[in-house]
């Protein structure tokens, strides 16, 4: 339960040495400045102080940011070399950076060079695009032999268009017979839609053939800027994107060229994003003609580092605590155990600063619930595996990483479940013994199968559920004892454990139901006495109090909610079992064992990814709805220190 | 009607309700998997958590199909020796698999609709997802409840 405690830090210094400052604070990374926004309304600051800051010039690093950012997208387009599964920072040691920096490295010229290959490309395809569209459009006109742009001679008018292909081309053409004689009609293709038709008439009589055609939904076709025949501008235009074709090709030859660049432009991508943050968080600065003054937070564990590091300047600094009831961004610290499941909290929300961090609490459970839902030998390995090599070998960070280890833990806790419940890929390895080997060989349970007995792992399931629970009102507990609130703890969290324990002792019988009886009456009365103590009058106080006992129903859903932790199970279970029968039915021979093998590799995949996600999620959701619930409040805004955001390099501090 | 009297036969259609829990899934999986695709037609970057929330409904199916196997496995249908079932027997089977086959069904379409809303929210945010899932596991609970009322009738039942 560790949110970390944070100290504000005010600092005043010289405008001369704020760039310096900054640059450190930055380098420390333990500095959250918040914004200053309030004061500038502040009658008593406003005179003196303004607001520092250069909105151009953030912008237009964001300009140059994006632009970088587009060539690096684009040139891991024609990256050939093989990418790694996670993509992780390289490690730079900063020497290596500024050594980078200093050199005023070709990173730029290459930038605007690639985008400019890029905006070619761009044109070149739309060009290509247009050429396609043109030569479609003008096939079903190929056996029009006349050139495109005669629309009329000085007697005769000539026109193109279509027709629905519903018309009968026959009727039309007797139509127009009977019109005149002297017209010249010509089919020049069809497809599913539309008939391509061309007349030529005389320009006295077209009105009447007009008329004639529009009776059959004639639409005319123009052909603008086009010349000389569809058959000869359909080759044209072949030749111009084999044109183009040979072009895009030499361009992208160029850019495939400047792949080697890409470090290097991934470099300037984070320093420029370095100096972008550093403006930015001029913006929530406020200065004087000649100080600046700094506010923010710093966690109370790296004061010592900040001090050391400010003592170096002719600045004046204080340090303080959050005045009570201030709200202060959280950073969670845990232990290297329990870190990992930071992820699912994050997932929620984070802690509002007066809340604890639930991480650690809950970190049993989530691990237990998991393993019990997925509950096998096969399965735990694979995420053990997986999980165990993607952290050892690619060293993923942030939350993604995070998130791997808590699947690391929750694949042991499976493997455990598993040998408890004797489900090894099922009943899967029974199942390949028979077929492989036509052997008998059973692994027992260590403790029972949930096919068979499913009425105690259910109870169990229950258990552990009302376990959790208590975990939870437990923590409700101790967060009313922390804020002086020790009579509320025991009517709100007290009584419930008697009214809960109490009904459950009476249920389990023998000799706890005498007990239980009275455990569960004197919880009744102490709720019915005080949980309407805030309402007023003695007759709405005693009320609520009975009012709440309804309560009740609420903590039995909860605990019926932990029903899941068998029902998945046992959809893993016989999922399994299900593959196995399938497996077997080609029985011992050498095509049994291919369609063991084909059934169970996919088979088990399968099984696999859909109940590992459905444990994750009713995992999560028994600790967001069920736990967090109990106590839980959310909304914390997280600890957002200044500090090198950057995307590819990792930049080290060179050890001596 | 000689035939809806036959237990063995009751027992067969009761394991065809219980996996008809799959047209609610299908239905789910389908409203979820359209969505899905819009959303990755502006960011292909999305494919993985949307791939995540689709197959949530799914779930149902493979409840439904749970129920089945194990009405088919203790009639002995799965072993090829199906035993005699009296009408009563059968008329158990098909009463027990009726939470199943009917709640799934419901609840898998209605978990669909929440995960398809599920989309469009990790569409404009994409860290909520979490909270996507959550509620669509909101709605899988009673589907869950449904399989263990279903599972401890089928069992129960003498044969």
């Amino acid at each position: 339960m560790a949110i970390v405690k944070m100290n504000k830090i005010s600092i005043v210094g010289l405008n001369s040495e704020k760039s310096l400052i900054i640059n450190d604070i930055m380098d420390l990374g333990v500095v959250e400045i918040s914004s200053q926004d309030a004061k500038l309304t502040d009658p008593e600051w406003l005179p003196y102080v303004r607001k520092d800051g250069n909105e151009d010039k953030v912008l237009s690093y964001d300009v140059k940011i994006s632009k970088v950012g587009e060539v690096i997208s684009c040139l891991e387009k024609y990256d050939t070399t093989k990418r790694p599964l996670f993509s992780t920072r390289r490690n730079i040691t900063d020497k290596e950076f500024h050594n980078k920096l200093l050199q005023g490295f070709n990173a730029e010229e290459n930038v605007t060079r690639i985008l400019e290959l890029n905006k070619l490309l761009n044109e070149l395809s739309s060009e290509e695009n247009k050429a396609e569209a043109v030569i479609m459009s003008l096939r079903p006109w190929a056996g029009y032999d006349i050139p495109l742009e005669f629309s009329e001679t000085r007697y005769t008018f000539i026109i193109t268009g279509i027709v629905p292909s519903g018309i009968e081309i026959g009727k039309l053409k007797n139509d127009l017979d009977q019109q005149t004689d002297r017209c010249y009609f010509k089919l020049t293709g069809s497809d599913k839609d539309q008939h391509y038709i061309s007349i030529i008439g005389l320009k006295r009589e077209k009105e009447e053939v007009l008329e004639v055609l529009k009776q059959y939904g004639f639409n005319n076709v123009a052909f603008k800027d086009l010349e000389g025949t569809a058959a000869e501008n359909i080759v044209h235009y072949e030749e111009k994107i084999k044109e183009i074709a040979d072009e895009k090709e030499e361009i992208e030859k160029k850019i495939k060229e400047a792949v080697t660049y890409k470090q290097d432009i991934q470099i300037l991508y984070d320093r420029m994003v370095i100096e972008r943050d550093k403006v930015k968080i001029l913006g929530n600065i406020l200065k004087t003609d000649s100080t600046f003054y700094i506010e923010g937070w710093v966690p109370e564990r790296s004061i010592n580092e900040l001090e050391k590091v400010l003592n170096t300047y002719r600045c004046w600094y204080e340090a303080s605590e959050p005045a009570k009831g201030e709200q202060y961004p959280v950073l969670l610290h845990n232990n290297r155990l329990v870190e990992p499941l930071e992820a699912v909290t994050e997932l929620y929300s984070l802690p509002s600063s007066s809340n604890v961090d639930p991480t650690s609490s809950m970190w049993f459970f989530f691990i237990l619930f998991f393993g019990m839902m997925l509950g096998d030998v096969g399965y735990g390995l694979i995420l053990v595996l997986v999980c165990g090599i993607a952290v050892k070998k690619y060293k993923v960070e942030g939350t993604f990483g995070k998130m791997l280890k808590t699947l690391f833990y929750a694949g042991i806790s499976t493997m455990f479940w598993g040998v408890m419940f004797g489900s090894w890929f099922g009943d899967g390895v029974t199942a390949g013994a028979k077929v492989f080997f036509d052997a008998d060989f059973v692994i027992k349970p260590l403790w029972l199968n949930p096919l068979d007995e499913p009425m105690t792992v259910l109870i169990l399931s229950f258990a552990f559920g009302l376990i959790h629970l208590f975990v939870g009102l437990g923590v409700k507990a101790y967060m009313l004892i922390r804020d002086g609130m020790i009579l509320d703890a025991i009517f709100d969290v007290g009584f419930w454990y008697l009214f809960i324990i109490g009904p459950v002792m009476l249920l389990l019988g023998g000799s706890l139901a005498t007990a239980g009886k009275y455990i569960t009456i004197v919880g009744a009365v102490g709720l019915i006495l005080t949980q309407g103590r805030e309402k007023k009058g003695i007759i709405s106080k005693l009320f609520g109090g009975i009012m709440s006992l309804y309560g009740i129903t609420g903590y039995l859903s909860d605990v019926l909610s932990y029903s899941r932790l068998l029902a998945l199970g046992l959809a893993t279970g016989v999922i399994s079992s299900v593959l196995s029968i399938i497996g077997s039915m080609g029985g011992h021979s050498f095509l049994g064992a291919i369609l063991f093998i084909v059934v169970f590799i996919f088979g088990h995949l399968l099984n696999f990814a859909i109940n590992a996600l459905g444990s994750f999620v009713h995992s999560a959701r028994l600790q967001y709805v069920e736990y967090f619930g109990k106590f839980y409040e959310g909304g914390g805004e997280a600890f957002n220190p200044l500090m090198k955001k950057t995307k590819y390099i990792k930049i080290v501090k060179e050890e001596n | 009607m000689e035939l809806l009297l036959n237990g063995n036969f009751l027992a067969i259609l009761a394991a065809a309700i219980a996996a008809m829990a799959g047209i609610g899934s299908a239905i789910g999986v389908g409203l979820v998997g359209s969505a899905a695709a819009g959303v990755v037609a502006e960011d292909p970057k999305k494919f993985g958590s949307t791939l995540m929330l689709q197959a949530l409904p799914g779930t149902q199916g493979i409840y439904g199909l749970l129920v089945a196997f194990i009405i088919l496995n203790k009639t002995g249908i799965i072993g090829g020796n199906m035993v005699e079932l009296t009408t009563v027997q059968g008329g158990l089977f098909l009463a027990a698999s009726l939470p199943v086959g009917i709640i799934g069904l419901i609840s898998a379409i209605h978990q669909g609709k929440v995960a398809a809303s599920g989309i469009m929210l990790i569409g404009k945010r994409p860290e909520e997802i979490a909270k996507a899932m959550v509620y669509a596991a909101m709605v899988e609970t009673y589907a869950v409840l449904a399989l263990l009322a279903s599972f401890l009738m089928v069992n129960g039942i003498q044969v």
